[in-house]
């Protein structure tokens, strides 16, 4: 239909991307079918049984991933076609982001459970569903930046021949998006992993659902005091995310060099957790050598088929009708769908909240307080280290170059994974308030280091020349230049610290450890323990609602506003 | 009858609140054949005029006519070469010049040997497979008249063409884009050139479209009867450049 052609470059890319595809479906199948008799329902965890864990965590992974994809491309190009599109789904992109994902994983079990007709299908498609959500929305506004991006220029050249529709998309839209796509897609990995540990870690814990995976691996191992274990799942995860990173992230990041527009060079460049860089020509390799076996043999089934008859080409203009009325049946499609969803949704909140209110409902602002407290005391610690090492990094290209690597791989793995190695430490030692303080700061502080250290780099060498050549003390350099230098990073890196924050709260405010509830006062245990322990619907509803709500007015009324006026006071173009 | 006739074609765009006009009522034709300059200082709309020629752009009120019949949407007749060059970065010169044969439907073997054809005559010989981030200014924009020409236009429409390039490249690239243009075996001959450089136009039109600004509008429509090749040093010559010179300067 889109005169597609077939040559042997496409066949070798298509057949060496299915046999990948295929040998690790095979694999996991393979393993699966010899180890589902052995694992039946709520056995304890055993070493034999991690590789079984750990597929599952990463197919769950792929398959969110998938969508994510999908969805991202659909989203931002439609929202970059402007005017009311964008008016709607820039916006609430922004609110998407900001909502606390994990909070929604109770709603969602209970949605695709019932979905599902109450079969584990469900708790699957709650989980992947949630890994979307953390995944979708970060690559959806790189796709529509990069297409909004476009020079006029390109899209005029386009224009003038008269090509549009698959052809404009095939030839234009999806390779600009390619950097921005690519870049985003290994920001998801590192934000979905934290998400899936999390949803594993609930499951087995207070909602006692099976969902296999390293997460529930990790936090069974945690309890049942198998430090081995535990280490083991731990390493696999680091594997697992190394291995990502080394042959598909390394190499995609190059070929994404590719489809940039040579004034964008410098900005944003995509670029790969870039770990054990000698070993980073090794994917490249692998594929050049699978490339160089296959070309002969598909060179020659290519000219096979190419000789076979053609069926008819449909014409420009029929092609171009064809394509708006399929247009116009998936948008229509899409609308009713989500009228449909939007007016259900209305309902079955006015619904619930028509019911008579439970008197916890007084509870939640003493519990958002708290709440609020502990973010802001894991946040307190969180700069009182990042911030002189930003400083330190800033004086010190050394410490600067030993730091970054460290805190890119560090960074990198979820935290959420540690959530069993803190439990049981504090378990033993503190409260639950100290292990959610804790969970909070092994997000808060990456985000927040990563951040200054980018800011700290970007402060130009010659102003910290001329800083020195006026004989400022450190002190005074410091307050002159460096700190106000990193102040719009620091900003960015707080609003994505507590961003990922109020997640890791609800993970830990409230969690089952050896069959005995640990509970502490605060809108993340509120919220789980109606989920899971009274299951009153108002109760859900209220926490989710209100958590939401702080949430969007911090960000409103204090972070918003702080970036507007410190990326306006304290920008770099002198 | 002319090939191309533009009719009371105005021109406003959005601007804040209100609207602001970039073309007042332009109308002139242009016949088969015809190598048409049109000059004027940056913001008097000449860009816009080009676009509204193709169809890209939309004018607010008045009429282009091909042939004599109003073209709806895209003319799919002309052909755009751009001042920057507009390549794909991510696609290689041979698909980049096979762009327009593609959108025009053409099957696979016939887009090869049209792209070849014009490659070469652009002088790209075995630069085929090369990318666009690897070619110097001047190739990049023999690629753009390559990617043009292999749609075998009528009306070739050129917007500052020879404005990113060094002064050097952009002499030889003039010299052999009127080859080109005057070898018997290419299928386009008509041209419209946009350019804010005097010299370029008198150089190397048969008549120059003079426009003004606030709102870009025609003040003089001038034929230049100079043989060619032209020399820029004759007094002729001058005197055309003068007095397009001071028709600019005293309007805008």
């Amino acid at each position: 239909m889109f005169g597609i052609e077939i040559n042997q470059r496409r066949l070798v890319n298509g057949s060496l991307s299915f046999v990948a595809l295929a040998a690790i479906m095979a694999l996991f199948f393979a393993y699966r079918s010899h180890a589902q008799h052995l694992i039946p329902h709520n056995v304890p965890v055993s070493l034999e049984h991690l590789p079984y864990y750990a597929f599952c965590s990463f197919y769950r992974m792929l398959a969110a991933y998938i969508i994510a994809l999908l969805f991202s491309i659909i989203y931002g190009m439609t929202a970059a076609r402007g005017g009311l599109y964008e008016r709607i789904l820039i916006p609430a992109i922004d609110i998407a982001q900001s909502v606390p994902v994990v909070g929604f994983f109770p709603a969602a079990v209970y949605f695709f459970v019932a979905l599902a007709h109450g079969s584990r299908f469900g708790v699957e498609m709650a989980a992947v569903f949630l890994i979307f959500t953390s995944q979708a929305w970060n690559m959806a506004l790189g796709v529509y930046e990069a297409v909004k991006t476009i020079p006029d220029d390109s899209r005029d050249a386009l224009e003038s021949f008269g090509a549009r529709g698959w052809l404009r998309f095939k030839r234009l839209l999806l390779p600009a998006s390619v950097p921005k796509l690519v870049y985003n897609s290994i920001l998801s990995w590192v934000a979905g992993w934290y998400f899936l540990i999390a949803c594993e870690i609930i499951t087995v814990g207070p909602a006692s659902y099976w969902l296999p995976g390293l997460g529930s691996f990790l936090w069974q191992a945690g309890e049942k005091g198998r430090n081995f274990d535990l280490v083991a799942g731990l390493l696999t995860l680091l594997a697992i995310i190394v291995a990502m990173d080394l042959i598909v992230w390394q190499p995609l990041s190059m070929w994404a060099e590719r489809f940039r527009y040579e004034f964008a060079a410098s900005s944003g460049a995509a670029q790969s957790l870039g770990m054990f860089s000698a070993l980073a020509g090794i994917g490249p390799a692998v594929t050049r050598a699978l490339r160089a076996i296959l070309l002969p043999p598909m060179a020659l089934i290519a000219t096979a088929l190419n000789a076979m008859p053609r069926g008819p080409q449909l014409s420009a203009e029929q092609s171009r009708r064809a394509g708006r009325i399929v247009r116009t049946l998936v948008v229509g499609a899409v609308l009713i769908f989500i009228a449909w969803a939007l007016a259900r949704g209305f309902f079955a909140l006015i619904r619930t909240l028509s019911q008579p209110w439970p008197s916890e409902v007084k509870e939640i602002p003493p519990a958002i307080l708290a709440s609020t407290i502990r973010m802001t005391i894991a946040y307190a610690i969180s700069l009182a280290w990042t911030v002189p090492c930003a400083l330190a990094a800033s004086e010190s290209p050394r410490f600067n170059r030993i730091l970054s690597p460290i805190a890119e791989i560090v960074g990198s793995m979820p935290a959420t994974a540690l959530f069993p190695v803190i439990v049981v430490a504090v378990v033993r030692f503190g409260g639950v308030n100290l292990a959610s303080i804790v969970l909070i700061l092994t997000w808060m502080q990456w985000y927040l280091l990563f951040n200054l250290l980018a800011g700290a780099n970007q402060v130009p060498e010659d102003l910290k020349e001329a800083a020195r050549a006026f004989g400022l003390s450190r002190y005074a350099r410091w307050r002159k230049l460096t700190l106000p230098a990193v102040t719009p990073s620091l900003i960015t890196g707080s609003i994505t610290g507590w961003g990922g924050g109020w997640n890791a709260l609800i993970l830990s405010e409230y969690f089952v450890y050896k069959n005995q509830t640990y509970q502490v006062l605060g809108i993340g245990s509120l919220l789980d323990a109606a989920t899971y322990k009274t299951g009153n619907g108002v109760m859900i509803l209220l926490s989710l609602l209100s958590m939401i709500l702080v949430v969007l007015l911090l960000n409103r009324l204090m972070w918003r506003p702080l970036y507007n006026l410190t990326t306006e006071r304290y920008r770099l173009d002198y | 009858m002319a090939l191309l006739e533009l009719k009371q074609v105005s021109k406003n765009f959005a601007h804040g609140s209100g609207t602001l006009q970039v073309l007042d009522d332009i109308s002139f034709d242009v016949d088969e054949g015809e190598f048409v300059a049109i000059v004027g200082p940056s913001g008097c709309g000449k860009s816009t005029l080009l676009r509204i020629i193709n169809g890209i752009v939309p004018m607010t009120s008045g009429q282009v006519l091909y042939r004599g019949r109003q073209v709806d949407g895209i003319n799919l007749e002309c052909a755009l070469v751009f001042q920057s060059f507009a390549l794909l970065p991510w696609l290689s010169v041979k698909a980049n010049v096979e762009l327009g044969l593609e959108a025009r439907g053409l099957p696979l073997a016939e887009r090869e040997k049209r792209a070849g054809i014009y490659i070469d005559k652009v002088g790209l010989d075995g630069f085929e497979e090369a990318y666009p981030r690897e070619l110097s200014g001047g190739m990049k924009q023999r690629v753009g008249f390559a990617r043009a020409l292999a749609v075998e236009p009528k009306v070739l429409l050129m917007d500052e063409p020879f404005s990113a390039l060094d002064a050097l490249t952009a002499i030889t690239l003039r010299e052999e884009m009127l080859d080109i243009w005057q070898s018997p075996d290419m299928p386009v001959k008509t041209i419209v050139l946009v350019t804010h450089i005097i010299e370029e136009a008198i150089e190397l039109a048969d008549r120059v479209i003079v426009m003004a600004t606030g709102p870009g509008r025609i003040v003089k429509d001038l034929k230049v009867e100079l043989p060619r090749p032209r020399d820029r040093r004759t007094e002729t010559f001058n005197a055309l450049t003068d007095q397009v010179f001071s028709l600019i300067e005293e309007r805008g």
